[in-house]
Protein backbone atom coordinates (compact mmCIF):
# COMPACT_ATOMS: atom_id res chain seq x y z
CA UNK A 1 0.00 0.00 0.00
CA UNK A 2 0.89 3.66 -0.19
CA UNK A 3 2.77 3.07 -3.36
CA UNK A 4 2.24 3.59 -7.01
CA UNK A 5 0.36 0.54 -8.26
CA UNK A 6 2.17 -2.01 -10.39
CA UNK A 7 0.25 -0.83 -13.43
CA UNK A 8 0.88 2.80 -12.64
CA UNK A 9 -0.72 5.15 -15.11
CA UNK A 10 1.90 7.23 -16.81
CA UNK A 11 -0.30 9.69 -18.55
CA UNK A 12 -3.46 11.70 -18.25
CA UNK A 13 -6.19 10.85 -20.69
CA UNK A 14 -8.93 13.34 -21.46
CA UNK A 15 -12.12 11.41 -20.81
CA UNK A 16 -15.55 12.33 -22.11
CA UNK A 17 -18.60 11.92 -19.95
CA UNK A 18 -19.48 8.28 -19.41
CA UNK A 19 -22.55 6.95 -21.14
CA UNK A 20 -25.22 6.06 -18.59
CA UNK A 21 -28.11 3.72 -19.23
CA UNK A 22 -31.14 2.83 -17.14
CA UNK A 23 -32.03 -0.75 -16.13
CA UNK A 24 -34.70 -0.94 -18.83
CA UNK A 25 -32.23 -0.06 -21.58
CA UNK A 26 -29.63 -2.36 -20.01
CA UNK A 27 -32.05 -5.26 -20.18
CA UNK A 28 -32.85 -4.49 -23.80
CA UNK A 29 -29.22 -4.05 -24.84
CA UNK A 30 -28.20 -7.23 -23.00
CA UNK A 31 -30.79 -9.03 -25.09
CA UNK A 32 -29.21 -7.56 -28.19
CA UNK A 33 -25.69 -8.72 -27.38
CA UNK A 34 -24.28 -6.28 -24.84
CA UNK A 35 -22.24 -7.88 -22.10
CA UNK A 36 -23.18 -7.01 -18.52
CA UNK A 37 -20.18 -6.77 -16.17
CA UNK A 38 -20.94 -6.93 -12.46
CA UNK A 39 -18.23 -5.21 -10.41
CA UNK A 40 -19.69 -5.98 -6.99
CA UNK A 41 -17.63 -8.19 -4.70
CA UNK A 42 -18.31 -11.91 -4.75
CA UNK A 43 -20.03 -12.04 -1.37
CA UNK A 44 -22.50 -9.41 -2.55
CA UNK A 45 -23.21 -11.34 -5.72
CA UNK A 46 -23.70 -14.53 -3.72
CA UNK A 47 -26.58 -12.82 -1.91
CA UNK A 48 -28.33 -11.48 -4.97
CA UNK A 49 -27.39 -11.55 -8.63
CA UNK A 50 -28.75 -10.24 -11.90
CA UNK A 51 -30.79 -12.94 -13.59
CA UNK A 52 -29.51 -12.51 -17.11
CA UNK A 53 -28.27 -15.14 -19.54
CA UNK A 54 -24.75 -13.76 -19.51
CA UNK A 55 -23.08 -11.73 -16.79
CA UNK A 56 -19.32 -11.40 -16.28
CA UNK A 57 -18.28 -11.15 -12.65
CA UNK A 58 -15.32 -8.84 -12.29
CA UNK A 59 -15.26 -7.27 -8.81
CA UNK A 60 -13.63 -3.88 -8.37
CA UNK A 61 -10.93 -5.59 -6.34
CA UNK A 62 -9.99 -7.58 -9.46
CA UNK A 63 -10.62 -5.04 -12.19
CA UNK A 64 -7.13 -3.57 -12.40
CA UNK A 65 -5.64 -7.03 -12.77
CA UNK A 66 -8.29 -8.55 -15.03
CA UNK A 67 -9.68 -5.78 -17.23
CA UNK A 68 -7.71 -7.16 -20.18
CA UNK A 69 -10.10 -10.12 -20.23
CA UNK A 70 -12.99 -7.90 -21.26
CA UNK A 71 -13.80 -7.84 -24.96
CA UNK A 72 -13.38 -4.66 -26.95
CA UNK A 73 -15.61 -5.77 -29.78
CA UNK A 74 -18.80 -5.86 -27.71
CA UNK A 75 -20.82 -3.27 -25.88
CA UNK A 76 -20.14 -3.48 -22.14
CA UNK A 77 -22.56 -2.37 -19.45
CA UNK A 78 -21.03 -2.01 -16.02
CA UNK A 79 -23.29 -2.71 -13.04
CA UNK A 80 -22.98 -2.69 -9.25
CA UNK A 81 -25.14 -2.06 -6.19
CA UNK A 82 -26.23 1.53 -6.75
CA UNK A 83 -24.27 2.63 -9.80
CA UNK A 84 -21.30 4.35 -8.19
CA UNK A 85 -18.59 1.71 -8.33
CA UNK A 86 -19.69 0.78 -11.82
CA UNK A 87 -19.38 4.42 -12.91
CA UNK A 88 -15.80 4.38 -11.65
CA UNK A 89 -15.22 1.10 -13.47
CA UNK A 90 -16.69 2.61 -16.63
CA UNK A 91 -14.24 5.51 -16.52
CA UNK A 92 -11.40 3.09 -15.74
CA UNK A 93 -12.16 1.11 -18.88
CA UNK A 94 -12.50 4.32 -20.89
CA UNK A 95 -9.05 5.31 -19.61
CA UNK A 96 -7.77 2.00 -20.94
CA UNK A 97 -9.24 2.62 -24.36
CA UNK A 98 -12.63 0.94 -24.24
CA UNK A 99 -15.04 2.98 -26.32
CA UNK A 100 -18.04 0.66 -26.10
CA UNK A 101 -18.72 0.89 -22.39
CA UNK A 102 -21.61 2.30 -20.39
CA UNK A 103 -22.68 2.50 -16.77
CA UNK A 104 -26.05 1.27 -15.55
CA UNK A 105 -27.28 3.99 -13.23
CA UNK A 106 -29.03 2.93 -10.04
CA UNK A 107 -27.40 -0.48 -9.86
CA UNK A 108 -29.14 -3.66 -8.82
CA UNK A 109 -31.20 -1.67 -6.31
CA UNK A 110 -32.94 0.14 -9.15
CA UNK A 111 -33.09 -3.06 -11.19
CA UNK A 112 -35.04 -4.70 -8.36
CA UNK A 113 -37.29 -1.68 -7.91
CA UNK A 114 -38.17 -2.01 -11.60
CA UNK A 115 -39.26 -5.58 -10.91
CA UNK A 116 -36.56 -7.09 -13.10
CA UNK A 117 -35.42 -10.64 -12.31
CA UNK A 118 -32.70 -11.51 -9.84
CA UNK A 119 -31.38 -14.72 -8.35
CA UNK A 120 -31.21 -14.81 -4.58
CA UNK A 121 -32.58 -12.46 -1.99
CA UNK A 122 -34.00 -9.40 -3.73
CA UNK A 123 -34.29 -7.57 -0.41
CA UNK A 124 -30.48 -7.68 -0.17
CA UNK A 125 -30.31 -5.53 -3.30
CA UNK A 126 -32.15 -2.61 -1.81
CA UNK A 127 -30.69 -2.79 1.70
CA UNK A 128 -27.85 -0.29 1.81
CA UNK A 129 -25.46 -0.83 4.73
CA UNK A 130 -24.50 2.23 6.74
CA UNK A 131 -20.84 1.40 6.30
CA UNK A 132 -19.66 2.09 2.78
CA UNK A 133 -16.65 2.66 0.66
CA UNK A 134 -16.20 5.77 -1.43
CA UNK A 135 -19.83 6.52 -0.81
CA UNK A 136 -20.82 3.12 -2.13
CA UNK A 137 -22.00 -0.15 -0.66
CA UNK A 138 -18.91 -2.18 0.09
CA UNK A 139 -19.48 -4.98 2.56
CA UNK A 140 -16.70 -7.12 1.17
CA UNK A 141 -13.75 -8.13 3.32
CA UNK A 142 -11.24 -6.94 0.77
CA UNK A 143 -10.53 -3.25 0.54
CA UNK A 144 -8.38 -3.50 -2.54
CA UNK A 145 -9.52 -0.99 -5.09
CA UNK A 146 -11.50 0.92 -2.52
CA UNK A 147 -10.72 4.49 -1.57
CA UNK A 148 -8.02 4.55 1.03
CA UNK A 149 -6.97 1.02 0.15
CA UNK B 1 5.52 22.60 -8.08
CA UNK B 2 2.03 21.59 -9.11
CA UNK B 3 0.46 19.07 -6.73
CA UNK B 4 -2.94 17.48 -7.20
CA UNK B 5 -4.62 15.26 -4.63
CA UNK B 6 -7.19 12.99 -6.24
CA UNK B 7 -10.02 11.80 -4.05
CA UNK B 8 -13.67 12.02 -3.25
CA UNK B 9 -13.15 14.08 -0.10
CA UNK B 10 -12.80 11.12 2.27
CA UNK B 11 -10.84 11.46 5.50
CA UNK B 12 -7.70 9.91 3.97
CA UNK B 13 -7.82 12.52 1.22
CA UNK B 14 -8.10 15.35 3.73
CA UNK B 15 -5.24 13.89 5.77
CA UNK B 16 -3.10 13.61 2.66
CA UNK B 17 -3.71 17.24 1.76
CA UNK B 18 -2.88 18.37 5.29
CA UNK B 19 0.33 16.32 5.35
CA UNK B 20 1.54 17.66 2.02
CA UNK B 21 0.82 21.21 3.15
CA UNK B 22 2.70 20.61 6.41
CA UNK B 23 5.76 19.13 4.73
CA UNK B 24 5.86 21.82 2.05
CA UNK B 25 5.65 24.52 4.68
CA UNK B 26 8.31 22.88 6.86
CA UNK B 27 10.70 22.62 3.91
CA UNK B 28 9.82 26.02 2.52
CA UNK B 29 8.78 24.55 -0.79
CA UNK B 30 6.22 26.60 -2.68
CA UNK B 31 3.51 24.36 -4.04
CA UNK B 32 0.29 24.87 -5.86
CA UNK B 33 -2.08 22.33 -4.30
CA UNK B 34 -5.29 21.39 -5.98
CA UNK B 35 -8.00 19.02 -4.77
CA UNK B 36 -9.56 16.98 -7.54
CA UNK B 37 -12.85 15.51 -6.39
CA UNK B 38 -14.69 15.01 -9.66
CA UNK B 39 -14.73 11.31 -10.57
CA UNK B 40 -14.31 11.93 -14.28
CA UNK B 41 -11.23 14.06 -13.61
CA UNK B 42 -9.83 11.56 -11.08
CA UNK B 43 -10.24 8.71 -13.51
CA UNK B 44 -8.54 10.70 -16.27
CA UNK B 45 -5.34 9.84 -14.39
CA UNK B 46 -6.26 6.13 -14.37
CA UNK B 47 -6.21 6.01 -10.59
CA UNK B 48 -8.50 3.42 -9.04
CA UNK B 49 -7.45 3.74 -5.42
CA UNK B 50 -7.60 7.09 -3.73
CA UNK B 51 -6.17 9.29 -2.48
CA UNK B 52 -3.94 9.69 -5.47
CA UNK B 53 -1.18 12.25 -5.71
CA UNK B 54 -0.04 13.82 -8.96
CA UNK B 55 3.07 15.96 -9.04
CA UNK B 56 3.78 18.04 -12.10
CA UNK B 57 1.46 15.82 -14.11
CA UNK B 58 2.87 12.48 -12.96
CA UNK B 59 1.03 10.06 -10.70
CA UNK B 60 3.37 9.35 -7.79
CA UNK B 61 0.97 7.69 -5.39
CA UNK B 62 -2.36 5.87 -5.31
CA UNK B 63 -4.19 4.40 -2.34
CA UNK B 64 -3.80 5.22 1.31
CA UNK B 65 -2.22 8.15 3.12
CA UNK B 66 1.38 8.60 1.97
CA UNK B 67 4.08 8.66 4.64
CA UNK B 68 5.84 11.87 5.54
CA UNK B 69 9.16 10.53 4.25
CA UNK B 70 7.61 9.81 0.90
CA UNK B 71 6.18 13.31 0.68
CA UNK B 72 9.56 14.74 1.62
CA UNK B 73 11.16 12.77 -1.20
CA UNK B 74 8.63 14.18 -3.67
CA UNK B 75 9.35 17.71 -2.59
CA UNK B 76 13.11 17.24 -2.29
CA UNK B 77 13.82 18.16 -5.88
CA UNK B 78 11.74 21.30 -5.86
CA UNK B 79 13.39 24.71 -5.76
CA UNK B 80 12.69 26.47 -2.47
Amino acid sequence: MSAVPAQAPDRRVELGKAREVCPTLTRREAGEGALVVDVRERDEIARVAFDLPEVVVMPMSELERRHGELPRDRDLIMVCAVGERSLKATYFLMYHGHDRVANMEGGIAKWVRKGFPVRGDASAAVAVPAEGCCGEVKPAASNVGCCGA
Amino acid sequence: MDVKVLGSGCSNCRTTIALIEQVAKARGVPIELQKVEDLQQIMSFGVMSTPGVVIDGKVVHAGGVPGREKIESWLAGAPA
